[in-house]
């Protein structure tokens, strides 16, 4: 494994760029998402996501970001934006459903970095740390028969996420598994009981 | 962002409802203004097409 963040997910430092979970959790969004849906996209990067479940389904997909770059390049994609933390800007109810691909690898203290992809990419310690206050606030957004898409990692500690989500009151499944070298992505279905 | 964004967002403090300011619009878009907690009193700015809905605390805060 490389010593850099950043270096894993190539040379672009300051907005993360579309890659395999990216594209994991767009198949999983396109797939589960209906037309007439309202969506957020929570930590939207380049917009990639939100863009291709509002092209593709038609719904209707806000994305929101901490990043001001990242703001920027979604919204040059077409995407509205909110610059954010995770959901705490918006309504209760107002979603049927809610995206995020969190930063969730482990901190990796010999290469961390002071920048936006660091952000972008490190869960903490645990590589939770993101994931956990996200799971606290989520169901406040979500409408009665509304659903979250997350995505995790075998890096990230499925069971353990699976479990401080079901202590918040959601039933979870996997929609979606894909390995690669290093990890296996898993996307999530979280729904209030 | 576009007007009817206001009703789905709220203050990120107290979760109340936002008043919106128009300062510059292009069509349908609002470039540039401010969103207001009808609530608390604080004030979020739109800047570049985007509101920055970030709790006052974490305006600032800026890794890169």
């Amino acid at each position: 494994m490389s010593d850099d963040l950043a270096d894993r997910r190539g040379t672009e430092t300051t907005v993360y760029q579309p890659a395999e979970d990216s594209l994991l959790l767009a198949e999983a969004a396109v797939e589960e998402v209906g037309s007439r849906a309202r969506v957020l996209e929570v930590g939207t990067g380049s917009g990639y996501v939100a863009a291709t479940v509002a092209d593709e389904v038609g719904a209707s997909v806000v994305g929101s970001d901490l990043n001001p770059y990242a703001c920027a390049q979604a919204r040059d994609r077409g995407v509205p934006v909110v610059r954010a933390d995770l959901v705490s800007p918006f309504r209760e109810d107002a979603f049927d459903a809610v995206l995020f691909n969190p930063p969730y690898l482990p901190r990796d203290e010999d290469a961390a970095r002071d920048d936006w992809m660091e952000v972008a990419l490190s869960g903490g310690e645990t590589g939770r740390e993101v994931v956990e206050p996200f799971l606290d606030d989520v169901g406040r957004v979500l409408a009665p028969e509304g659903f979250a898409l997350l995505l995790v990692s075998t890096l990230t500690g499925v069971e353990e996420v699976v479990e401080y989500a079901g202590d918040r009151g959601f039933s979870a499944a996997a929609v979606r598994e894909e390995s690669h070298s290093f990890e296996t992505l898993t996307v999530l279905k979280l729904w209030n009981n | 962002m576009k007007e009817d964004l206001v009703d789905i967002t709220c203050c990120p403090l107290d979760k109340h409802d936002l008043d919106l300011d128009i300062e510059e619009r292009e069509g349908d878009e609002i470039l540039s203004g401010t969103l207001t907690c009808t609530e608390c009193g604080e004030t979020y700015p739109i800047e570049d097409g985007i509101p920055n809905l970030l709790p006052p605390d974490m305006r600032e805060e800026a890794p890169a």
